[in-house]
């Protein structure tokens, strides 16, 4: 009697035992690659011309991102709207803070690859992230460095303008040529942190009614404060010297700044 | 960029049977016949208004979200109409993008089965990906060694005297 309930419980535990083992490999083939790519776009690789006229390249655009994570969701998550983000499958992608140069590479390297996981296999549709201030490197005590040089006929300005706000962003599925995040078993896919420096600058190919120039300081204000040909400041140094106006412009449009390629994100 | 767009989903245009015509046959004639179909219809406008037109369309199917199910460019109005396979339900998404901006939106649709039945469907799917409570795992554990006890207790009963 006593042999056959010692049997029946091995083989009843050995039995679920399978089922579970079974279960796990199915799970575990059902993966793929999430990678990462933060990209300033053509403005930071290639530099352009503010609304004002000012010339501006890049040496360096560092942004510092943390808590990046990628979500798949169902129904889609807007992020014009005001329904928070619920997501079905959840994959970190960056736990600790990481300082990421815009501008490095040449004038059409692609976007910078920042780190890549194992993700279950879904439609990536959202994204969320932070722009934090660095502890330490060529950005420390700040979220965004922008270094390089504006020009604007026989002036030339060499600047390094610091942002230590701190940025939150939350946005929906990528908008682009491509289409991104969707992970099949195997297989790599992107998500993309964009960053629309136009937002600050203004953009001199689009109409000056355009809500973009509206909405963005350009270069004047900021060559105002130059001395020498040299502009060197922080966010405390451009709250105290720009006029309200454009101070308050600039935290609006550094707030903006985060797009997921075309599409938007809320902050 | 800061000019929003909106990707308006307009409406279900209906569907009934499809209806034939029955002719003469000849042996270098054209025949056109027709039949009435379910299609979706979007408009795409920027934040102040202004239609999209001539946008770049793409869209995908739920059962391929990575490929192209179809590509088009929106009309004057910023309009395009197209219609979903009959058999893939799910969410279709439509993505519009012209002059760097663009956004993408999901429309679900269901093939013409009963409501009553994809419910049911729905249902079934949301248990099979529902995961086990460790509690939940114990229970089922101890009733299977239950089940394996009572068996082996019925085989080794004693027969009682007739």
């Amino acid at each position: 009697m006593k042999k056959l309930l010692i049997s029946a419980c091995a083989l009843a535990f050995i039995g679920y035992g399978l089922s579970e083992n079974i279960g796990t490999q199915a799970a575990n083939a059902q993966t793929g690659t999430l990678v990462l790519v933060a990209n300033g776009e053509d403005f930071i690789r290639q530099g352009f011309v503010s609304k004002d006229g000012w010339q501006i390249d890049f040496d360096h655009a560092y942004v510092t991102l943390n808590q990046v994570k990628a979500y798949s969701t169902e129904p889609a998550f807007d992020p014009a709207g005001e329904t928070p983000l619920e997501p079905k499958q959840t994959v970190a992608l960056i736990t600790q803070a990481k300082t990421i140069d815009l501008a490095e590479g040449e004038e059409n390297a692609e976007p910078i690859m920042v780190t890549q996981t194992g993700a279950p296999v879904g439609a990536y549709n959202a994204l969320s992230w932070k722009v934090v201030p660095a502890q330490a490197g060529s950005a420390q005590g700040n979220s965004i460095v922008l270094a390089g040089t504006a020009s604007k006929n026989e002036q030339k300005i060499d600047f390094v303008i610091g942002f230590n706000q701190e940025l939150d962003y939350t946005c929906g599925e990528y908008v682009g040529e491509d289409r991104k995040g969707i992970v099949q078993a195997g297989n790599m896919a992107q998500v993309e942190t964009t960053f629309h420096f136009d937002h600050i600058f203004g953009d001199n190919s689009l109409p000056t009614e355009d809500a973009l120039n509206q909405e963005s300081i350009g270069f004047e204000p900021l060559a105002s404060l130059a001395q020498n040909g040299q502009l060197k400041v922080n966010q405390t140094d451009l709250e105290q010297k720009l006029d309200q106006e454009n101070y308050a412009k600039l935290q609006q449009a550094l707030s903006g700044l985060g797009h997921v390629g075309e599409g938007h994100c809320r902050s | 960029m800061t000019n929003q767009q909106n990707l308006k989903y307009l409406a279900f245009f209906l569907l009934f049977s499809s209806l034939g015509f029955s002719r003469q046959v000849f042996a270098h004639g054209a025949n056109i016949v027709y039949q009435y179909k379910q299609a979706i219809e979007v408009k795409a406008t920027y934040d102040d208004g202004t239609p999209m037109s001539k946008a770049q369309v793409v869209i995908y199917a739920p059962d391929n979200p990575a490929i192209p199910w179809q590509k088009g460019t929106t009309d004057e109005e910023g309009k395009f109409s197209f219609i979903p396979s009959s058999d893939v339900s799910g969410n279709w998404d439509i993505k519009i993008r012209q002059s760097g901006h663009g956004d993408i939106i999901s429309i679900p649709w269901q093939t013409d089965q009963p409501t009553s039945v994809v419910e049911s469907q729905e249902n079934i799917s949301n248990l099979a990906d529902s995961t086990y409570t460790p509690m939940q795992k114990i229970v089922m554990a101890a009733s299977g060694v239950w089940g394996f006890v009572g068996t082996a207790l019925f085989f080794s009963r004693q027969k009682s005297p007739s």
